[in-house]
C-alpha cells in the first residue's frame, strides 16, 4: 500500500514540474536560511559552556554609584578571591585574571608586539577547562615569571610544543620560564589569550586594597545552586572589608557612604550569561549582546513561517485541481483514511526532499556565511545530534501541516459532487490563503523597513560629524616603546613635510584607553557633586590635531607654565556642574583616600572643548576632562594625503632610527572607528542578505498562486475576452486581486514596523529618525516586486486564445 | 452581412494537419437565420469561431459588413466583435462568480456604457428575457433553461448586430429548447442576424436557410419554406 502511495505521489510530483520545483526549491531556500541563522544563534549561545563546570562558576562584579555616577564594572579588588575562599566552605576555588595589554616578545632578533597577555592565577586551570599538553595544570602559574602558552603560540616561537623551561623574552629585558602549553583557547570564550602570566610575577596582585578594583575575579562552587547564597552574603562580606578600609581611609562608615546616595556593590554574573549578558566596564574582551541573538531568531523564525506558508498555499492550491483523482478513487473503493495517508506521504515526502536540499546548501554556503557574519563556524557530528532529530521534526510538522489541508478537506468530499464539477474549489473562496500571503507579504514588509532603517542608522553613524576629524590621521601605536626619546620622535615627525600636526598621548577616540578619576567642584568635597569623568592626559597639540573645536576658552599651550594645573573640560562635564561660566573656575581632583585639600590637587578650567564622541554612539558623551601631561601612549598624526606613502615612510624610517629592533605599529583612525563597529555593519548586512531571502522565498509562493489561479480562472478570462475585455483588463484584475492582499499586508506591517524599530533605534543615543520615505519607499517595493511577480502570470494568461480555454465542452 | 470565399484553416500538431475549413465559401445577408449542420469535427465551432472574431483563418477572404477582416490585428478585431456580435454557446458559459444581473451587466462594462444607463438596459433585457426575477441569484442556483436566457440576455444586450450561437439547445430538454429557438426567431424577427450551429433538424426547422458542413466543405445548402 505505501509502495502504491509513494509511487502515485512521485507521479503527480512529476506531472507538476513547475509546481514541484517552486515548492522545493522555495522550502530548500527558506530551510536553508533558517539553519544559517540556527548556527550563529547556537554559537552564540554556547559561549563559554566549553567548560565542564560552567553551570559552577560565576564571575564577581562591582557596581559603584558615587553622587550622579554611575559605573558597572566586571573587575574587582585584588584581595577579593583570596578572601572569599577563606570565608566561604561552598566556595571551591576562586581564580584572578588580570589583562596584561601589548607586550613585546621576542622571536629571533624581531620584538613581536603581542596583544593578547593576561596574569592569572595558580587557580586557572582549576576553574576553567584549559587542557594542557605540557606541563602541569597545578602547578605551572604558581613561580613568580613564568608563563603558559597556546599550542599556536608554542608552535610560533619555538615550533614545537615541547618547550616547558625555555625562556621567553618579554619588552627586550624580561624573562618568562614557559611553565606549561594549553590547548588553544577554544573559541567560544569570553576571554582570549595567547600568554597567561603568573599572577604572582606582578607585585600588585599582593595588594590588600579593598577600595580599588582592577582584576577580573572568578569563582567555582562547590554546587550548582551556590551562587544564590553567595549573593546573599556578599553586603556583609564587603562591609566587613572595604567598610573597614573606608573607615580608616575616609573616614565614613559604609552606611554613612550609602546614606549620602552612594554605593558600592558587589554582584554575580554566571559565566555562561557573560558573553551574551554583561557589558561592563573592564571586560576582558569584547562581549555580544542578546538582542542581536533575539534579532536573528526573529528573522529566521519569519523565514521558516514564510517558506512554509509558500509550501502549504502551493500544496493546497494544487490538490483542488485533484477533487477529480479524489472522486474516481472515492468511485473505485478507496477508503477516506487511504485518501488521507496518500495526500500526506506526498506532502512529507515534498518537506523531506526540500530538508536534504536545504542541508546540503546551508553547510555548503556555510564559509560564505562565517565571512559574512564574522564568525567561525563549524557543522561536525557533534551538530548533527541535535540537527538531525530537529530537521526531521520540521519534516513532520511542515509537511504534516502543509498536506492536512488536501488529506482532510478533499478526502471529505462526496464523488458525486466532485465528478459533476460541482465542487469549483474556488480560488477566491479560500480566505486561508489569502490570509497566509498576507501574512508572508506582512513579514516581508517589516524586514523592508527593518533594513531600511538599519542602513540609515549605519549610514547616520558613517557620516555624524563626531566633533573630531577621524580622517587623515595616522596613528603610530606604543610610542612608550621610545622611552624618554618618544618625545624626539614627535618633534621630528612634526617637522617632516606634508605632516600637519601630531599629538602625543594614548587616549584617543578611537581607543580603548579609558581613564576615570573623581573631581569636585569645590573644597567641600560634597559626596553627591562628585564628578567622576572620564580624564584623560594630552598635550598642547591635541585639540588642534584631531580637529576638535572650543566653545569657550583655550588649549593647552606649551607657553604657560601654569597649564600643568589647567583643566580642560568637554560641554556634558560643565552643564553637569551645573557652571554658567566655567572659565578660571577650580576643580579638586580627588587622590583616592582621604579627601581634603592637603591631599587632592587643584585645578583651573582654561576652556570648554566642544562635545565629541568618545565612546559607541549607543551611549550618551559622558563628562570628560583633559589634563596636561606627558603620555607616551600613541602618537597621532594629521598627514596630507597627496604624498601619504613617502610620509609614511619618512616616519618609519624615524621610529627605525630611534629603536631599530622593535616594529612600528601603525594604524589610520578612520580605521579604527569603522571598526568599532564592525558589529552593526555586520549585522546590517546579514539584516539585508536575509531580508531579500525572505522576499524572493515569498515571491516564489506568489509567483505559483498567480499562475495557479490563472489556471483556475482560464474560462472565466476566456468568456470575459469574448463578451470585449481588453488584454489590460483581464491582467488588472487578475493582478488587483493579490494586490489587494499586498495593500491589506502593508497597512499591517508599517505601523508594526514603525514602532518596532523605533525600539531598536532607542538603544542609540544617538540616532536618526525613521522617515516618513522609508516607510513609503517599503510600501511601494513591496508591490513593485509584487507587480512583477503577479503580472508576468496574469499578462500570459490574459494573451491566451479565448477559443482554446472555452474549448473543453 | 458576411461573405466569406476559400476560407481556409489548418491545425497543426507535432504530427498531424488536420484541415479543419476547406475552401468554404459562403455567404449570409443581414437579418437573415442561418443554421450550420453537419457530423461532429467536419469544422462548424471552427468556422463560428472565424465569423465571431475569436480566431483568424489561414487562407482566404472574410468580408464582414463591407470591410475586409481576415488579417485584422487582435485589438481590431475585439473591438469590431464587442460592438456586433453576440454569442451564445452550448455550455452557457456564464462566470459562477457573478450573479445574473452582473452576468449580463459584462458586455456593457467592456463597450464603456455609463453606470446608469447599465442598470436600464440590464433590466430591458432580463425583462424580456423573463428571468427578471433571478437577477441576484448564481448560474449554479439556476436550471439549465433559465442559464441559457441568461447567457442569451447577455449576448443580446449589447444590441449586436449578429448573434453567433453554438448548439444553444445542447444541453437542454426539448421543452427549454423550444423556448430558446422562440427566443432566438423572436430575435430575428427584430432584425438581427442568426447563425447557429445545430445538430437538431428540428431547431434547424426554425431558420431560413441550412448550410450542410461535410469536412469543412459546404455541402448543400437548403431553403426552408
Ligand atoms: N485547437 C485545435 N487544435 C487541433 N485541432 C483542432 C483544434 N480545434 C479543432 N480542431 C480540429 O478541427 C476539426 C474541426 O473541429 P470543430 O470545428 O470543433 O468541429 P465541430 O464543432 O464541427 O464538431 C476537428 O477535427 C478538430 O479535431
Ligand atoms: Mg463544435
Amino acid at each position: 500500500m505505501i509502495k502504491n502511495y509513494i509511487k502515485t505521489a512521485y507521479r503527480t510530483l512529476l506531472k507538476n514540474k513547475g509546481f514541484t520545483v517552486l515548492n522545493v526549491l522555495g522550502l530548500s531556500l527558506g530551510l536553508a536560511s533558517c539553519l544559517l541563522i540556527i548556527f550563529y544563534v547556537v554559537d552564540e549561545l554556547s559561549y563559554d559552556r566549553y567548560n565542564t563546570k560552567a553551570d559552577r562558576i560565576s564571575r564577581v562584579n562591582e557596581d559603584l554609584k558615587l553622587g550622579e555616577n554611575n559605573v558597572l564594572y566586571a573587575v574587582c579588588m585584588p584581595p577579593l578571591a583570596q578572601a572569599l575562599k577563606n570565608d566561604f566552605p561552598y566556595v571551591e576555588d576562586a581564580v584572578r585574571l588580570k589583562n596584561g595589554g601589548s607586550r613585546h616578545v621576542k622571536k629571533g632578533g624581531v620584538n613581536i608586539l603581542e596583544n593578547k597577555t593576561v596574569f592569572a592565577d595558580p587557580s586557572l586551570f582549576n576553574v576553567f577547562t584549559l587542557p594542557m599538553i605540557n606541563g602541569s595544570p597545578a602547578t605551572a602559574l604558581t613561580e613568580p615569571n613564568s608563563v603558559v602558552l597556546t599550542e599556536t603560540t608554542a608552535k610560533k616561537y619555538f615550533n614545537s610544543t615541547n618547550v616547558i623551561g625555555k625562556t621567553l623574552t618579554f619588552d627586550d629585558n624580561i624573562f618568562y620560564k614557559v611553565s606549561g602549553v594549553i590547548r588553544d583557547i577554544p573559541r567560544q570564550s569570553h576571554f582570549d589569550f595567547d600568554f597567561f602570566i603568573s599572577m604572582s610575577t606582578l607585585p600588585d596582585s599582593r595588594s590588600t586594597e579593598w577600595l580599588r578594583s582592577d582584576y577580573n575575579t572568578y569563582v567555582l562552587f562547590k554546587n550548582a545552586g551556590d551562587h544564590k547564597k553567595l549573593e546573599a552574603a556578599l553586603p556583609a562580606f564587603l562591609n566587613k572589608y572595604s567598610g573597614e578600609q573606608m573607615q580608616a581611609q575616609l573616614k565614613m562608615s559604609m552606611a554613612a557612604f550609602e546614606k549620602g546616595g552612594s554605593f558600592f556593590r558587589l554582584n554575580l554574573t554566571p559565566l555562561t550569561d557573560i558573553h551574551l549578558k554583561s557589558n561592563r566596564t573592564g571586560e576582558l574582551g569584547p562581549n555580544g549582546t542578546t538582542q542581536y541573538v533575539y534579532i536573528f531568531s526573529a528573522i529566521a523564525l519569519f523565514i521558516l513561517l514564510i517558506a512554509c506558508v509558500n509550501f502549504m498555499n502551493l500544496s493546497t492550491a494544487r490538490s483542488a485541481n485533484r477533487a477529480r483523482e479524489v472522486g474516481v478513487r472515492k468511485v473505485l473503493g478507496s477508503l477516506r483514511k487511504h485518501l488521507i495517508a496518500q495526500f500526506l506521504i506526498e506532502s512529507i515526502l515534498v518537506a523531506f526532499a526540500a530538508t536534504v536540499i536545504a542541508l546540503t546548501a546551508a553547510i555548503a554556503l556555510l564559509p560564505a556565511f562565517n565571512q559574512l557574519s564574522g564568525k567561525d563556524i563549524i557543522v561536525n557530528s557533534q551538530t548533527m545530534v541535535w540537527l538531525i532529530p530537529a530537521l526531521l521534526l520540521i519534516v513532520l510538522v511542515v509537511g504534516a501541516l502543509a498536506g492536512s489541508y488536501p488529506a482532510f478537506y478533499l478526502s471529505a468530499f462526496q464523488p458525486i459532487a466532485v465528478l459533476k464539477g460541482k465542487l469549483s474549489a474556488g480560488f477566491k473562496g479560500s480566505g486561508l490563503r489569502s490570509f497566509l500571503v498576507v501574512l508572508q507579504f506582512s513579514i516581508s514588509i517589516f524586514l523592508i523597513v527593518g533594513t531600511l532603517v538599519i542602513y540609515n542608522q549605519l549610514n547616520y553613524i558613517q557620516t555624524k560629524n563626531l566633533g573630531y576629524n577621524r580622517n587623515e590621521v595616522l596613528i603610530v601605536q606604543n610610542t612608550f616603546e621610545l622611552g624618554n626619546r618618544a618625545n624626539v620622535f614627535k618633534k621630528e615627525i612634526k617637522q617632516l613635510p606634508g605632516v600637519v600636526n601630531a599629538t602625543m598621548t594614548g587616549f584617543l577616540p578611537t581607543s580603548n584607553w579609558k581613564n576615570t578619576a573623581i573631581f569636585f567642584k569645590d573644597a567641600a568635597f560634597d559626596q553627591k557633586k562628585a564628578l567622576f569623568p572620564q580624564t584623560w592626559e594630552v598635550d598642547e597639540d591635541y585639540i588642534k590635531t584631531l580637529d576638535m573645536k572650543m566653545a569657550v576658552g583655550r588649549s593647552f599651550s606649551s607657553q604657560m607654565l601654569t597649564d600643568s594645573s589647567g583643566i580642560i573640560i568637554n560641554e556634558s562635564a560643565a552643564k553637569f556642574l551645573g557652571l554658567k561660566d566655567p572659565l578660571n573656575k577650580p576643580l579638586y581632583r580627588s587622590n583616592g583616600g582621604k579627601q581634603d585639600i592637603s591631599n587632592s590637587k587643584e585645578y583651573h578650567i582654561i576652556g570648554v572643548v566642544k562635545d565629541f564622541n568618545f565612546s559607541s554612539l549607543r551611549d550618551v558623551i559622558s563628562p570628560m576632562v583633559l589634563v596636561l601631561a606627558n603620555n607616551p601612549g600613541a602618537l597621532s598624526v594629521r598627514v596630507n594625503t597627496k604624498n601619504l606613502p613617502v610620509v609614511l615612510s619618512q616616519i618609519k624610517d624615524k621610529w627605525k632610527g630611534l629603536t631599530p629592533n622593535i616594529q612600528i605599529d601603525f594604524s589610520f583612525m578612520d580605521q579604527d572607528f569603522d571598526a568599532s563597529y564592525r558589529a552593526e555593519q555586520r549585522v546590517g548586512t546579514i539584516f539585508i542578505v536575509f531580508t531579500a531571502l525572505a522576499i524572493i522565498i515569498a515571491c516564489l509562493g506568489l509567483f505559483g498562486l498567480a499562475a495557479y489561479a490563472a489556471e483556475q480562472r482560464t474560462k472565466e478570462i476566456g468568456i470575459r475576452k469574448i463578451l470585449g475585455a481588453s488584454i489590460a483588463a483581464i491582467a488588472g484584475m487578475l493582478s488587483f486581486d493579490f494586490l489587494k492582499l499586498v495593500l491589506i499586508a502593508i497597512l499591517i506591517s508599517l505601523p508594526v514596523g514603525w514602532f518596532l524599530m523605533n525600539k531598536w533605534l532607542q538603544e542609540f543615543a544617538y540616532r536618526v529618525n525613521i522617515q516618513w520615505w522609508v516607510l513609503v519607499l517599503a510600501g511601494f517595493t513591496s508591490i513593485f516586486i509584487a507587480l512583477i511577480t503577479i503580472g508576468f502570470q496574469s499578462i500570459k494568461a490574459a494573451l491566451s486564445n479565448p477559443v482554446n480555454s472555452l474549448r473543453s465542452e | 452581412m458576411i461573405k466569406i470565399t476559400n476560407l481556409e484553416k489548418f491545425y497543426r500538431t507535432e504530427e498531424v494537419e488536420t484541415i479543419a475549413l476547406n475552401k468554404l465559401s459562403i455567404e449570409v445577408k443581414t437579418g437573415e437565420f442561418v443554421a450550420i449542420m453537419g457530423p461532429s469535427g467536419c469544422g462548424k465551432s471552427t468556422l463560428l469561431n472565424i465569423l465571431g472574431m475569436l480566431d483568424d483563418p489561414d487562407e482566404g477572404s472574410y468580408v464582414f459588413n463591407g470591410i475586409e477582416v481576415a488579417h485584422f490585428t487582435e485589438r481590431k478585431r475585439a473591438d469590431l466583435r464587442k460592438h456586433n456580435i453576440g454569442f451564445v454557446f452550448q455550455s452557457f458559459n456564464l462566470i459562477d462568480e457573478l450573479t445574473v444581473f452582473e452576468n449580463v451587466e459584462l458586455p456593457l462594462i467592456y463597450t464603456g456604457v455609463p453606470s446608469a444607463e447599465r442598470v436600464k438596459r440590464v433590466e430591458e433585457v432580463l425583462d424580456k428575457m423573463q428571468i427578471m426575477h433571478r437577477r441576484n441569484h448564481y448560474p449554479q442556483q439556476l436550471s439549465g433553461g433559465q442559464q441559457q436566457r441568461v447567457a442569451i440576455a447577455r449576448a443580446v444586450v449589447n444590441k449586436p448586430k449578429l448573434i453567433l450561437a453554438d448548439e444553444p439547445t445542447g444541453n437542454l430538454d426539448s421543452s427549454n429548447g423550444n423556448d430558446v429557438m422562440e427566443l432566438l426567431t423572436d430575435l430575428n424577427e427584430q432584425g438581427t442576424t442568426i447563425i447557429m450551429v445545430t445538430h437538431s433538424e428540428h431547431d434547424a426547422r426554425y431558420s431560413h436557410r441550412i448550410i450542410r458542413l461535410l469536412d469543412g466543405q459546404s455541402v448543400v445548402e437548403n431553403i426552408m419554406v
